[in-house]
């Protein structure tokens, strides 16, 4: 435990959540920092070192430890997510896409049989996985989806597209949302599913050390044990687990935001203009100053939320609201961090430019600013009772 | 085997410039900064592992113990060499006022006296303090075979020896001690190949540094047994020889350089301007 005040009680509540923060900010910056640049720049997941977030234990950090994971709470998985995020959030958009979309989502809807199938493969890294919901016509109208499965037999055969689905270049299997007579149901798709195909990687401006593509779904027959859950359930499945992904994207502005105050802090006092550090300017300190308060605003909002998501209970207004705040927090102090840098701060060769692009990525993926705005009205609406 | 590895709790060295020194120089403050293992001594602890599992296989061959000094906060710094996979955790307990390295080695060779281990491995100094001195005195008091700056250990004679390389300024001096010993560890005792146990497949790859507490191994830390002691309990009287009567920084660096031409032009100003040679 560190040496520090008493609110580090919310960021770190337990001496296990300290060790797990201590853990990954070692692997971060052993390996994770040195190969993030090159992989923004090559855009292809690091395999290898995704393999070993499995060694560490952190693929199935939500799932009990009598499945296979480390069974910890939605705080471990923030601080996870925020460290990750320091230094490669496109690794840590990998990580979560994994690990949240489809380890935490699928034991959540799955039954032993799948879990006995799955799991083993996808905790140890063997597989990469991925989740598919949004559609070319259908973002934030989630609702409107227009992949359908149908019964055949002992088999469902999936008909339509997802897109943007971030490790779909990479990904062994999928848990997909499909329409069963007009009913949103989930399943679970494997890469050789005979009718399933992925398409080109989607190049993007940020979060490039994570890959993107289409899941093209062409009468693509998957067997009858690959539903999860019930017919019709897929839309529980998926509300629930929105939070903890929301949650999380939350925390990877956090990460980007810390990043780059103590990115602007450093250079501040070391960079000299007119025979001063550029820390002795007002207009510096500004940056400085409310990029740090806005960065612990964020954090302190997503631990505080963080403390109230989990599986058996709805925390779907606190969820919108912290990666509502977050994530332009994330893109702003980025913002400054460049400002404060000037011309190095927009070259390659620092890495703040590269936060910048990736923090954009947090106002749209999970939800856009909007989905949570429309999402917060609706349910603070509701609680008036009617 | 048996093996005991001392550790000590450090302020974050990689955040040492944030440490002050009182107004009045009586004492280092290190306030802000987070308490770790003292690098040296994770690396025993990673070297201790390795010499007591088959790697890769998960399958354990010896007991590892840590033990450090200090009061009960020393205790969540033990967690991380448990989460690693130590076995279990030895706690004495002591104000730093009453410690230095004389009265650390008198209560590790008491410890040892009853944990009766067959190697005590550990770093070779630590970082804060650099005084390098724990491991040699506490050689002396077991009058056990001791081998300091070790980079590479290799388990020999069935077992009953150790073939220590130890890191000197000519080179490399290889020791062969006997067990039970004492070896004090450098930094490359954790390159990838520097420990040889006999068992681990000589093709299993190790992890250049220390390992990572796995999540697995942090949520099993908390279950794994810490036994308090103390000095008295241990029958060390709590007397450093050590004194310290006043702390001052290192002076501020001027921040100029001179580059040189050649190895002569540096020679020469090294004799005539820096009056060093």
């Amino acid at each position: 435990m560190s040496q520090e005040d008493t609110s580090d009680r919310l960021f770190n509540p337990t001496e296990e959540h300290a060790m797990l923060r201590q853990t990954v900010a070692d692997f971060v910056r052993r390996e994770v920092e040195p190969q993030a640049a090159a992989q923004d720049e090559k855009a292809v997941l690091n395999q290898p070192l995704f393999r070993k977030l499995a060694e560490l234990g952190l693929l199935g950090i939500t799932i009990p430890e009598e499945h296979g994971g480390a069974g910890m709470d939605a705080v471990a998985a923030v601080i996870v997510h925020e460290e990750l995020s320091k230094s490669d959030p496109g690794f840590a958009l990998a990580y979560l896409s994994h690990a949240m979309l489809f380890v935490n989502n699928f034991y959540h809807c799955s039954n032993d049989e799948q879990r006995a199938r799955y799991l083993p493969k996808v905790l140890d890294g063997e597989w990469i996985a991925g989740m598919g919901m949004t559609e070319p016509g259908a973002g934030t109208d989630v609702l409107s989806m227009a992949t359908t499965a149908t019964r055949d037999g002992d088999h469902w055969v999936l008909n339509g597209t997802k897109t943007y689905i971030t490790n779909g270049c990479e990904g062994h299997c999928f848990l997909v949302y499909a329409k069963v007579d007009g009913r949103i149901t989930a399943f679970v798709v494997d890469r050789e599913c005979p009718g399933f195909s992925t398409s080109n990687h989607i190049d993007k401006l940020g979060m490039r050390g994570s890959t993107m593509a289409e899941l093209i779904f062409e009468g693509c027959r998957i067997p009858a044990a690959n539903l999860l859950g019930e017919v019709g359930g897929g839309l529980a499945h998926m509300m629930r687990n929105l939070e903890i992904e929301r949650l999380t994207l939350a925390a990877m502005s956090c990460g980007i935001a810390a990043r780059c105050v103590d990115i602007m802090v450093r250079y501040a006092n070391e960079r000299k203009t007119f025979g001063q550090p550029i820390n002795r300017y007002g207009q510096i300190q500004r940056y400085i100053g409310d990029g740090y308060a806005m960065t612990q605003a964020a954090r302190a909002l997503t631990y505080n939320v963080a403390r109230d998501v989990r599986a058996d209970r709805r925390a779907r207004i606190g969820s919108d609201a912290a990666k509502l705040f977050a994530a332009p927090v994330g893109k702003q102090v980025a913002d400054w961090a460049m400002q404060v840098m000037g011309g190095a701060g927009y070259c390659r060769e620092y890495p703040v430019e590269r936060l910048w692009r990736d923090a954009k990525l947090l106002e749209i993926g999970g939800g856009t600013l909007e989905a949570h705005q429309k999402n917060l009205t609706k349910d603070l609406t509701k609680q008036l009772g009617s | 085997m048996k093996i005991l590895v001392p550790v000590k709790r450090v302020a974050d060295p990689d955040n040492a410039n944030k440490m002050k020194v009182t107004a009045d120089g009586s004492a280092v403050t290190s306030e802000g900064l987070a308490w770790k293992v003292n690098p040296f001594d994770e690396y025993a602890v990673e070297a201790a592992l390795r010499l007591n599992e088959k790697g890769g296989s998960g399958d354990v061959l010896g007991e590892t113990v840590v033990i450090s000094l200090g009061d009960d906060e020393v205790i969540q710094t033990l967690r991380q060499p448990l989460a690693m996979g130590v076995d279990r955790a030895i706690l004495v307990k002591a104000s730093d006022g009453e410690i230095d390295s004389t009265v650390v080695a008198k209560a590790l060779a008491a410890v040892v006296e009853k944990e009766q281990p067959d190697l005590v491995l550990m770093g070779k100094q630590a970082v804060d303090g650099d005084s390098n001195t724990a491991g040699q005195m506490l050689a002396e008091h077991l009058g056990w075979p001791m081998a300091t700056f070790a980079m590479s250990i290799e388990v020999a004679d069935d077992g009953k020896a150790l073939v220590v390389g130890r890191e000197v300024d000519t080179g490399v001096l290889t020791l062969k001690v006997t067990l039970p010993a004492v070896v004090t560890v450098d930094l490359r005792i954790v390159a990838p190949a520097a420990v040889k146990n006999g068992v681990t497949p000589d093709d299993h790859a190790y992890n250049e540094g220390a390992r990572y507490a796995s999540l697995k191994g942090i949520m099993k830390a908390k279950k794994k047994p810490v036994d308090q002691t103390s000095l008295s309990d241990l029958g060390v009287e709590a007397s450093p020889l050590v004194e310290y009567t006043k702390y001052e920084l290192p002076p501020a660096r001027s921040g100029s350089a001179t580059f040189v031409e050649s190895v002569d032009e540096l020679v020469e100003k090294l004799r005539t301007e820096a009056k060093v040679l």
